[in-house]
């Protein structure tokens, strides 16, 4: 497909395709909206690109949705401006990222603007299953460990909200993404007023309250943050701690009452166990033992029992046993 | 993870150590199905000497003798028929019947379908192996259609009895069935049935490994309780041409739940009136005769 040819022909008007020295002023914003499935990427999206639309600019978006719902990642690209060409920002081309959660915010981040680009991420974490692989309890996870001061240095503005936790204390754990529209409404050239209105058509109606004062309070925070001096370091958000302590496993095996069927051995998710020569059940990995007590409950002939002994505290402390 | 009052329950708390192991073949379901009934006890904080477990003949009903409480093992088919007097005679009792498809639905489906109409309180666990393992794996009316058993050499040719249907379809007020691979589901269906205040009839569906599994090339122990959890999947899977142990869209869980009068408090209370009515027209009688 051809490109549009550049033209600078005063008659014919607006040039289709602009000059070096005109680019400036004709490129497109471009804001990257990235989350979780279910956090309301796609609403902030629809929110931003409606209020632009009705600014009289010519609005692209591209989103994933679908398959990312609940819990997958989701992304939206906003490009909005005199011309937008293509609905989707290169890398390094978004002005502003918008994270709705911190190891997202993390992986989006080679699309920001290297110089000038604006990074507004929410400290809330959400572990995907595939960080924490290895299910042994207290097992570190293989989340992202970077802290958000590590974070700002790399990026020319960032911001780390703890958003999830704000509008927690508004009432609405829901509403951390309007909380976020706010931060951004600071870095774009809207009005808050309008902003108010067009946030007011995309939430649910019975949220509407709490909704604007989220925004008004994602808003007053950025103001804050900007003129406070001090690199005052934003807390990370809380992370659940692991539902069970650290604790050791030892499985009690009763040989006399074993009869070789098998099912312990075969139905062991980690497949440490085994018969020995005798036929009887052995632990044969007890390092890969997590508790689980699949093979006790399964047990036909309670030959199996599993005690989970707290770790001595020393133990407990230690980097590595809680991530 | 299971992390809950697992830790807290040692089945053998509840076991009479002196009996075991217990004489069930190697892989056999039951066993699970007993730990899962004794886990629920334990979890209700149900005493012992509380407890009363009757059982009839069978593999299924040898398992009372395990179980460290009151237990009767009485005769082939009438448990139910002892637990109701059993019941009636001593409502402080959590009375539990253990029954096998054979006991309950052949030689006992007339002590089932009467213990279901008069929903007396009383929690029947009837523990399905499709056979008769004990006496050597003949036919038993819950066996799947084209399965191989000793008395059908060439596979059966009846159909099978939905049990939990005809419980229901009796009047049972608690209906529920589960398998032996979930066991914490089968803890709290059996839980579930205990805390309820009439007929409860759980259905397990257990794995007879040694007489069944073994005649009808299902596999090994393990083999045959991973197939259990496949044989749960929906119904687009259900035309599977090699899999009619059972139907693949079994429905599991709590299936039937209502309210209805307890038969034994209704009873005592009729009794009571009776008493009084009786002690009424005796004093009546006894001053008529002084005037």
């Amino acid at each position: 497909m051809s490109r549009p040819t550049a033209s600078t022909s005063s008659i014919e008007g607006e040039p289709l395709r602009p000059t070096a020295s005109a680019a400036k002023a004709r490129e497109p914003m471009n804001v990257l909206i990235v989350g979780v499935g279910g956090q309301g990427v796609i609403m902030v999206s629809k929110a931003l690109a409606s209020l632009a639309q009705s600014k009289g600019y010519q609005v692209k978006q591209s989103e994933v949705h679908g398959m990312a719902k609940r819990g997958g990642t989701v992304f939206s690209h906003v490009r909005f401006g005199p011309q937008v060409w293509s609905p989707t920002i290169p890398k390094g081309e978004a002005d502003i990222l918008v994270a709705l959660e911190w190891a997202e915010g993390l992986r989006w981040l080679p699309f920001l603007k290297a110089e000038t680009g604006i990074f507004i991420c929410d400290t809330k974490r959400i572990v995907p299953p595939f960080a924490c692989l290895n299910r042994r309890p207290g097992a570190p996870l293989r989340y992202s460990r970077e802290t958000p001061a590590e974070v700002r240095a790399h990026v020319a503005e960032g911001y780390a909200i703890d958003a999830t936790r704000m509008a927690e204390e508004l009432g609405n754990e829901r509403a951390a993404n309007v909380v976020l529209i706010g931060a951004l409404s600071t870095a774009l050239e809207f009005s808050a007023a309008d902003w108010e209105q067009a946030l007011a058509q995309f939430v649910p109606k019975k949220t509407i309250a709490v909704n604007l004062d989220a925004f008004r309070l994602g808003r007053n925070w950025i103001e804050e943050e900007r003129t406070a001096v001090d690199d005052a370091e934003a807390p990370l958000a809380h992370i659940p701690a692991p539902a069970a302590a650290p604790y050791n496993v030892r499985l009690e095996i009763t040989p006399a009452w074993c009869k070789s069927c098998d099912i312990c051995v075969k139905l062991c998710p980690e497949r440490c166990l085994r018969l020995n020569q005798e036929r009887i059940v052995e632990l044969a990995q007890p390092e890969k033992c997590t508790g689980c007590r699949l093979c006790e409950l399964l047990c036909p002939d309670f030959a199996i029992r599993v005690h989970l002994d707290a770790v001595a505290k020393e133990v407990a402390a230690m980097p590595g046993a809680k991530a | 993870m299971i992390v809950d009052s697992a830790p807290a329950f040692d089945v053998r708390d509840y076991l009479r150590l002196e009996m075991m192991p217990h004489f069930l073949c190697p892989g056999c379901g039951h066993g699970i199905a007993l730990r899962a009934l004794l886990w629920a006890i334990h979890e209700l904080g149900i005493d012992k000497d509380k407890l009363a477990v009757v059982s009839g003949i069978g593999c299924a009903g040898r398992l009372s003798a395990y179980i460290d409480a009151n237990t009767f093992h009485v005769t082939h088919g009438r448990p139910l028929a002892y637990a109701t007097g059993l019941a009636l005679a001593r409502p402080d009792l959590h009375v539990v019947v253990i029954t096998g498809d054979g006991d309950c639905l052949a030689i006992g489906g007339n002590h089932l379908i009467h213990a279901c109409r008069r929903n007396l309180k009383l929690t029947c666990l009837m523990l399905n192996n499709e056979v008769y393992g004990m006496t050597g794996g003949q036919v038993s009316p819950t066996t799947s259609e084209s399965r191989l058993t000793t008395t059908t050499p060439l596979g059966n040719s009846e159909p099978n009895f939905d049990a939990c249907a005809l419980a229901a379809a009796a009047g049972a007020s608690f209906v529920g069935r589960e398998v032996t691979h979930h066991v914490p589901k089968l803890k709290e269906l059996i839980r579930a049935g205990l805390e309820h205040p009439g007929f409860a009839f759980v259905e397990v569906l257990s794995d007879c490994t040694e007489i069944f599994g073994r005649k009808n090339e299902l596999g090994s122990s393990a083999e045959m309780v991973l197939r259990q959890k496949s044989e749960l999947r929906p119904s687009a899977y259900r035309d599977t041409v090699d899999t009619p142990f059972r139907s693949n869209d079994l429905p599991t869980g709590i299936l039937t739940k209502t309210e209805r009068p307890e038969y034994g408090m209704a009873y005592r209370k009729a009794a009571a009136a009776q008493r009084a009515n009786t002690a009424a027209r005796a004093s009546a009688g006894v001053n008529e005769r002084k005037a």
